[in-house]
């Protein structure tokens, strides 16, 4: 049996949110913890705290810029794999040298299918690894 | 400081006229005054000449009559010779100055001052020793003011004068009067060996008709030059306006329209160096009106990009909501086919507002592709596994048929996507319940290309819609938001943008099949 696989959502939209932690549990084999935090300093403590397999970060956070996120995430934890999520197509407004620490991109909005493809992928990778 | 104002706003025109008009009267005036001169000049000369040979002929037939002192015959022949037409008067005067006949009988035996040109001609002031160095003594006086010319001709002393003693014997005659004072009626020779001339023979000559035609030339000669430049300047001046001052109005008038804001009107083309100038001002109009609307529509798309950006925003996170519990809702098994068909269709117009938003955007944005290796099979089983739950495809048969071997492309795997999606969702509203949508691809190796096409059985896709194919002059036309047309402009531009091609591949007004190729 695999062990349950630990999943940070850092989104400032409830529905976000909310959908995430649906899509991810309502499978046939639910085998995904999915915590959520509602703001970059939120989900920063979160990690300090425990340990997560993927973190999905929303690329447009209020309060802080997405880019420094990323950076204290991988500072907090190095091994952590992150999902940048954006409104309709990805990296716009996002640096380069940053995304290439991204192990994937989420384009808002997305189907069951599509996220589920994206973190079985990811995770399969991390296995691999 | 006025008056320097005013001459600016004369015209070319009228300058270049004036000009002309005056150097024509100056040029023709000196020429007429040079020609005028030569023309008196001659005309004076030629009457001298023929006076001379009135002069010689006269002598020659008085010489005789002189030496045998036939007065009368000589009186008579002068006359004679007065009565002509021209001839005002002769005379003969010996050496002392002393007129011995004349035609004037009031001047008969009066004796000329030594200051006249006839003694000035040869002696020096009032000394008779003394004479200039003459070539000839035959002299002509013109006298300008009145029109006259005095020509005077020598007679030589010859042998038959100092010899004969005809003449001597004759001027001892009492009735004859032409005695030197001091001389005494003695028999001897009247004329010395030693003198050259014995007198002359002066003629005078009316010049009025040459200097009356002269004037009358002149006058015409006056008119005419005024004339010549007055219609010269009158040429010139409407061949400028004509020529220039239309074209440069019409210039000024494009200008200003220019100025104002109109780019639409363009100058009719004129000759010449203004034609040519007329052509650069029309396409220096266009380019100007090509950049300005370039400007406008770049704008439009700016501004239409940042609302579609920020809407698309908004929708993102509720569409994200609304498909995720739809398809928790679908996944239930407690819910009757009916509910779930629902739940199709809700699912199925949601996707269809995301592919919606995303074209839109793709227009809006015009994002750089970022190439990587693709592998179509996946891209297309991707996009067909996105729309399989929707109940438009429910009803109708999807074909995949790649072979295992097709070459990878390079594309930007997001847009490629796109396309696949937008030509699925086109082909299945095309397509009956029941119907077959066959999606291919080949490598077509001579041309290092690949070619997808995706063929349906149904009715064709309608010519209107087509258009967003092969539009020329691409951009999205944002006036005319209609889906398919906006989905096929946006594989138009994506398929552009990767140096492929798409077009529909069978007959106009039956199209049903589009067709893509890819270079590998």
């Amino acid at each position: 049996m695999p062990r349950t696989m630990k999943i940070l959502v850092i989104e400032g939209e409830e529905i976000i949110l909310k959908s995430i932690t649906k899509a991810l549990k309502s499978g046939a084999n639910a085998e995904y913890a999915v915590t959520t935090a509602n703001t970059a300093l939120d989900g920063l403590r979160l990690i300090r705290n425990s340990t997560f397999d993927a973190i999905f970060v929303d690329a447009a956070l209020a309060g802080l810029n997405s880019a420094e996120v990323l950076r204290r995430i991988k500072n907090t934890s190095p091994s952590v794999s992150v999902i940048l999520m954006s409104g309709y197509l990805s990296g716009i407004s996002f640096p380069d040298e940053a995304s290439r620490d991204v192990d994937g991109f989420l384009s808002k909005p997305f189907t069951t299918d599509e996220i589920r493809s994206l973190v079985s992928r990811i995770l399969v990778e991390r296995n691999g690894q | 400081m006025k008056l320097t104002a005013k001459l600016k706003h004369i015209s070319i025109s009228t300058r270049i006229s004036i000009l002309l008009g005056l150097i024509i009267l100056v040029t023709m005036g000196i020429f007429s005054a040079v020609s005028l001169m030569k023309q008196q000049r001659d005309s004076v000369d030629a009457l001298s000449r023929s006076t001379l040979l009135l002069s010689q002929t006269t002598e020659k037939i008085l010489r005789l009559s002189m030496l045998k002192n036939r007065r009368d015959e000589i009186s008579t022949a002068i006359k004679d010779i007065v009565e002509n037409e021209g001839i005002r008067s002769v005379r003969i005067l010996n050496h002392e100055g002393i007129i011995k006949f004349s035609s004037r009988h009031s001047e008969l035996n009066e004796h000329i001052s030594r200051t006249n040109r006839l003694c000035t001609n040869c002696h020096v002031g009032r000394d008779s020793t003394s004479i200039h160095a003459v070539s000839s003594f035959y002299s002509y006086h013109f006298d300008e003011r009145n029109g006259i010319i005095y020509s005077s001709l020598p007679i030589y002393n010859s042998p038959d004068c100092y010899n004969s003693d005809c003449h001597a014997t004759t001027r001892q005659e009492p009735s004859l009067n032409i005695e030197k004072p001091g001389i005494g009626p003695e028999v001897h020779p009247v004329h010395d060996s030693s003198q050259t001339i014995l007198g002359f023979i002066e003629i005078e000559v009316s010049a009025k008709r040459i200097m009356t035609n002269l004037d009358k030339s002149r006058s015409q000669l006056i008119l005419l030059t005024i004339l010549i430049a007055l219609a010269a300047s009158t040429i010139v001046y409407f061949s400028i306006r004509y020529l220039v001052g239309k074209p440069v109005r019409r210039l000024v008038d494009g200008t200003r329209r220019v100025a104002q804001g109109d780019f639409n009107n363009d100058i009719p083309s004129g000759e010449a160096e203004l034609g040519v100038l007329v052509d650069s001002f029309n396409k220096m109009q266009r380019q100007l009106l090509s950049t300005q609307s370039q400007l406008i529509e770049s704008e439009k798309l700016a501004s239409v990009g940042k609302l579609a950006d920020g809407i698309a925003n908004e929708i993102s996170n509720p569409l994200t909501g609304i498909i995720i519990y739809t398809e928790s809702l679908i996944a239930q098994s407690k819910l009757g086919n009916d509910e779930k068909a629902d739940c199709q269709t809700i699912l199925q117009e949601a996707l269809k507002i995301r592919e919606s938003v995303r074209n839109i955007l793709s227009l809006a944005r015009k994002e750089k592709p970022r190439f990587v290796p693709v592998d179509i099979d996946t891209t297309i089983r991707h996009a067909v596994s996105v729309l399989e739950k929707l109940s438009d495809f429910r009803n109708i048969r999807v074909i995949v048929s790649v072979p295992k071997d097709l070459q990878h492309v390079s594309a930007d795997p997001g847009m490629m996507e796109q396309v696949f999606l937008n030509l699925l969702m086109i082909s299945s509203e095309n397509i009956a319940a029941g119907g077959i949508l066959n999606v291919s691809a080949v490598n077509m190796s001579k041309e290092n290309k690949i070619e997808i096409r995706f063929a349906h059985s149904g009715r064709g896709i309608p010519d209107n819609v087509l258009h967003a194919l092969t539009k020329q002059n691409a951009g999205p036309d944002f006036e005319n938001i209609e889906r398919t047309k906006i989905s096929l402009t946006v594989c138009r531009e994506i398929v552009a943008l990767h140096k492929g091609r798409i077009y529909a591949g069978s007959e106009p007004g039956t199209a049903t099949s589009i067709v893509i190729e890819l270079p590998a």
